[in-house]
């Protein structure tokens, strides 16, 4: 198949200093949005107590000890600003990410000792199953660095209970175990209750020697007593029974390694464990990168600082999609699948590390003459007609067919709409398109370039409408919404407009109203906003969009559970003809 | 020999960043054209100086309409 991969077909050209020099403000602005998240990324990182404090009392804080752990160069942070019930704390409590350890991928994730001793809060069960369905969409171990003081008991209500509250996590360990996929734990500190089982319900557990482990922690242990309430001789009783406890915490590693033996191995240092957890990542199944190179790795024929010319910040502005895709993949190569049909989206193989990927993505602008067909009005890039759902329908479904994971690149205002789209079967064909994505069963990945909006946004890989999306990336430019803010604006208030002006009253309230709600729409639409409530997994600088994709097709080949020989492939046969 | 700069596509031009006279590189800024609540920025085809100007700011244009020529 050499002839097919090896040199594909090049695109894209180099910038002129026109382009630069007119993207210029533009470009500005997009790293004025990349500075304010990475300010909220430092408040972040920097909850809770100071690093020095943490090492003072003998502990690594949880990035040093994710620093030490993974590969240098290869940590992929995600949801680090995901806090959707916005907990006073700024996050949820858990910091996760792709990372390699000892050359193999792992979905890492680990308390923040920093804050409340690494308590559970309100939301992190929502995090800890999106670190949870990415180890078991790409088939990668899940690594726990656990230190987890148990609940943040006066929110309790926020989290404890529910389908999807902080339990929830312990089945997930048990579905990826039962799929074969490892989890392993780093043990730290004390972890009482909930902590107890964040600890026991991995596949092998590391312990530090000051660890422990429970089902009930010395504050439950030594202080019950319930009575009905409390009057300040209970409190001095509790008082007297707390300065007089001695014991040991339950469940340390005299327990549960010299008695149960769940502890499978304690280690003096802290580094220990997590040299422990490189020694069980060597162990770990995973493919030489030989294996799934159809090509020699190449760097994109242009540089990726490009990107802050070619994807305007404006979101009416057309810009070319393929110019931005040449930015990012190997060689700046591509098969394009069905060039002459459905113009509005690029469909086609290209390479990241020399690995075969599916890549689908919104073209901008006019449509040319006739197209669509089926309508008397001009087809604009960014929305979805007839011939583009179609092709997307039947790539996705080649694709499944040829084992080739896909990264989607958003930046659609929608699916057409009107009577004439309905004839043309629009509605049938985009939940096609769901259903074509849930039977390929590869894993995918989204960049929601820059609109992710109505319908397209859950048909077109979106995280919201397939099992498949592994995770999805915002940028700078990223505004995800039903609609944008003016036309919802419309939609809400047109008919009280018009009933408020036949009745001869003033229109101002009802603008100031469809003002406020344009604005709200703009405020909750963006990529801070957007990351806060998980609507994309991380926003990443565009600089930082190529090491995302390869992360995933690193991850998606590391241990594939099925594999379509490159031979037999039928995609490139369809491409070339 | 002058060249023509033709309208890409129906719509009403938004705003000239150009005056005739202005030397222009290849992909500089001509003029942008707004259409289905979208953008589309006209580049220039060629380096040249702006010959003469025909669209005018708020003026709507067919597809195939001249815009300008470059000298």
């Amino acid at each position: 198949m050499k002839p097919y991969f090896e040199t594909m077909d090049r695109f894209g050209k180099a910038l002129k200093p026109g382009r630069i020099k007119r993207g210029a403000a533009s470009a500005d602005a997009l790293r004025e949005v990349e500075a304010g998240i990475a300010d909220a990324v430092t408040a972040v990182e920097e909850a809770g107590f100071p690093t020095e404090k943490i090492n003072a009392r003998g502990w690594m804080t949880v990035y040093q000890r994710l620093d030490y752990l993974v590969d240098t160069g290869t940590w992929h942070p995600l949801h680090t600003l995901y806090n959707p019930l916005e907990n006073e704390e700024g996050k949820t409590n858990v910091v996760d990410g792709l990372g390699q350890i000892e050359g193999r991928w792992a979905v890492v994730i680990g308390f923040d000792n920093k804050v409340m001793a690494g308590a559970w809060l309100p939301g992190q069960s929502e995090n800890i199953l999106r670190a949870t369905d990415l180890a078991a969409r790409l088939n990668i171990p899940l690594v726990w660095l656990v230190n987890c003081s148990g609940a943040k008991l006066p929110e309790q209500e926020k989290f404890y209970a529910n389908r999807r509250g902080a339990g929830t996590p312990f089945y997930r360990h048990a579905e990826l175990e039962q799929a074969g996929i490892p989890v392993l734990a780093g043990i730290y500190g004390t972890n009482p209750a909930g902590g107890g089982y964040q600890s026991i319900s991995p596949t092998i557990l590391l312990a530090h020697k000051d660890a422990n482990m429970a089902v009930g922690g010395v504050g439950i242990v030594s202080g019950m007593a319930p009575k009905g309430g409390f009057d300040t001789a209970m409190v001095e009783e509790l008082i007297a029974k707390a300065n007089a406890f001695t014991g040991r915490p339950p469940g340390d590693v005299a327990t549960h390694h010299d008695v149960t033996g769940f502890f499978t191995r304690v280690y003096e240092e802290e580094t220990g464990v997590l040299d422990g957890l490189k020694e069980y990542m060597r162990a770990m199944p995973a493919y030489g990168s030989m294996f799934f190179q159809a090509a020699e790795p190449k760097e994109p024929a242009f540089p990726i600082d490009d990107l802050y010319s070619l994807l305007p910040a404006n979101p009416k502005e057309v810009y070319d999609f393929d110019e931005i895709l040449a930015r990012l993949v190997d060689g700046s190569e591509r098969l394009e699948f069905r060039p002459d049909y459905g113009p509005e989206v690029f469909t086609g193989v290209c390479k990241i590390d020399g690995r075969l990927v599916g890549c689908i993505g919104n073209r901008q602008g006019y449509l040319g003459k006739g197209y669509p067909g089926y309508a008397d009005y001009p087809g604009m890039g960014g929305k979805l007609y007839r011939q583009g759902l179609i092709k997307m329908n039947e790539f996705v479904t080649l694709c499944g067919r040829d084992r080739l994971p896909i990264v989607w690149f958003q930046d659609t205002s929608g699916i057409d709409v009107g009577e004439l789209a309905e004839k043309a079967e629009v509605l049938g064909l985009g939940q096609g398109l769901i259903y074509s994505i849930q039977q390929t069963d590869v894993p995918m990945m989204l960049v929601v370039l820059r609109k992710g909006t109505a319908a397209a946004h859950y048909v077109m890989g979106g995280p919201t409408a397939n099992r498949h999306n592994a995770f999805t990336l915002g940028t700078p430019a990223t505004e995800i919404e039903v609609m944008h803010g003016e036309t919802a604006a419309v939609a809400t208030y047109a008919r009280r407009a018009a009933k408020e002006h036949a009745a001869g009253r003033s229109l101002d309230p009802v603008i100031d109203k469809m003002n406020e709600l344009v604005e709200r729409y703009h405020k909750t639409s963006r990529p801070a906003y957007c990351a806060r409530q998980g609507f994309v997994d991380e926003v990443v600088k565009l600089t930082e969009l190529r090491r995302y994709l390869q992360a995933f097709t690193g991850a998606a080949y590391q241990n594939p559970t099925s594999i379509c020989p490159r031979h037999h492939m039928l995609l490139p046969r369809v491409i070339r003809g | 020999m002058a060249e023509e700069v033709l309208a890409p596509l129906a719509g009403k031009v938004l705003s000239v960043a150009v005056a005739v006279g202005d030397a222009v590189e290849e992909d500089d800024e001509l003029l942008v054209l707004e259409a289905m609540k979208m953008e589309t920025v006209v580049y220039a085809p060629a380096d040249g100086t702006v010959g003469s100007i025909t669209a005018q700011v708020g003026q709507q244009v067919e597809e195939d309409d001249p815009l300008m020529t470059l000298d």
